[in-house]
């Protein structure tokens, strides 16, 4: 789809260049035990990290209702990935995403400037909320 | 305020609609006034003020969002129903 493929662009001509910042939310069959929804997000994870990337952050969301069907599915699991990684560690893990029957939708998206403008922001007023909540933490950072 | 402009169709309507906005105040993006300077996908609550009932995105006439933050909006709806976050069409439309 047109608005998830502007990452095969990227690359370049210079050799080394910095890797970029992407995040992939995929949906895991909710039908599954918690215990082989962990398993389908650890082997994403493996993939991640098997190809050079580096995992930021994970977060499940849990099951949720899916506003359409998809595969003859209502609900499904959601699991998010942040992490930083070459370029063509995404060529990969789309393989590794439509390989894996369990995993029934997915998008991975590259983060722009904006975006990570707006985590930055998003991060420090976390950080300042939590400082008000425990000032006595706070004034130790500060 | 776009509740009431939302079940308009038609030119004519559009007509008086531009008439009587000089009398009217001025709508100001949302996402400027509170300097929002990324729309996140992942935000669907959010995301639901900025489609109809059918499940269509509201054209920025009617929202009055400024055309740099109606694209980005319009990236995220996009990505949020492909993740089926949004519906492409509403339940109560099939």
């Amino acid at each position: 789809m047109r608005w998830d493929h502007h990452h095969t662009s990227i690359g370049g001509t210079s050799l080394e260049k910095e890797h970029k910042i992407y995040e992939t939310t995929f949906i895991v069959n909710a039908a599954l035990d918690d215990a082989q929804i962990d398993a389908v997000i650890e082997k994403v994870k493996d993939v991640i990290v098997k190809n050079g990337g580096d995992v930021r952050s994970l977060e499940k969301w849990g099951r949720k209702r899916l506003a359409y069907t998809v595969d003859k599915k209502n609900n499904g699991f959601y699991a998010f990935f942040e992490f930083k990684g070459p370029g063509d560690l995404i060529a990969k893990l789309d393989r590794h995403y439509q390989l894996d029957e369990q995993i029934i939708r997915y998008l991975t998206i590259q983060l722009d400037k904006k975006a990570l403008k707006a985590k930055e922001i998003a991060a420090a007023a976390l950080l300042k909320t939590q400082a008000a909540a425990a000032p006595g933490v706070g004034d130790v950072v500060v | 305020m776009f509740h009431q402009s939302q079940n308009r169709r038609g030119g004519d309507d559009r007509r008086e609609k531009r008439d009587s906005n000089a009398i009217r105040k001025k709508r100001t993006c949302r996402f400027c006034d509170s300097k929002e300077i990324y729309i996140d996908y992942k935000d669907e609550k959010k995301l639901y003020r900025f489609v109809t009932e059918q499940g269509k995105i509201i054209p920025k006439r009617i929202t009055g969002s400024c055309a740099k933050h109606q694209r980005q909006l319009v990236k995220a709806i996009k990505r949020a129903r492909h993740l089926a976050l949004l519906p492409f069409v509403s339940d109560a439309i099939k």
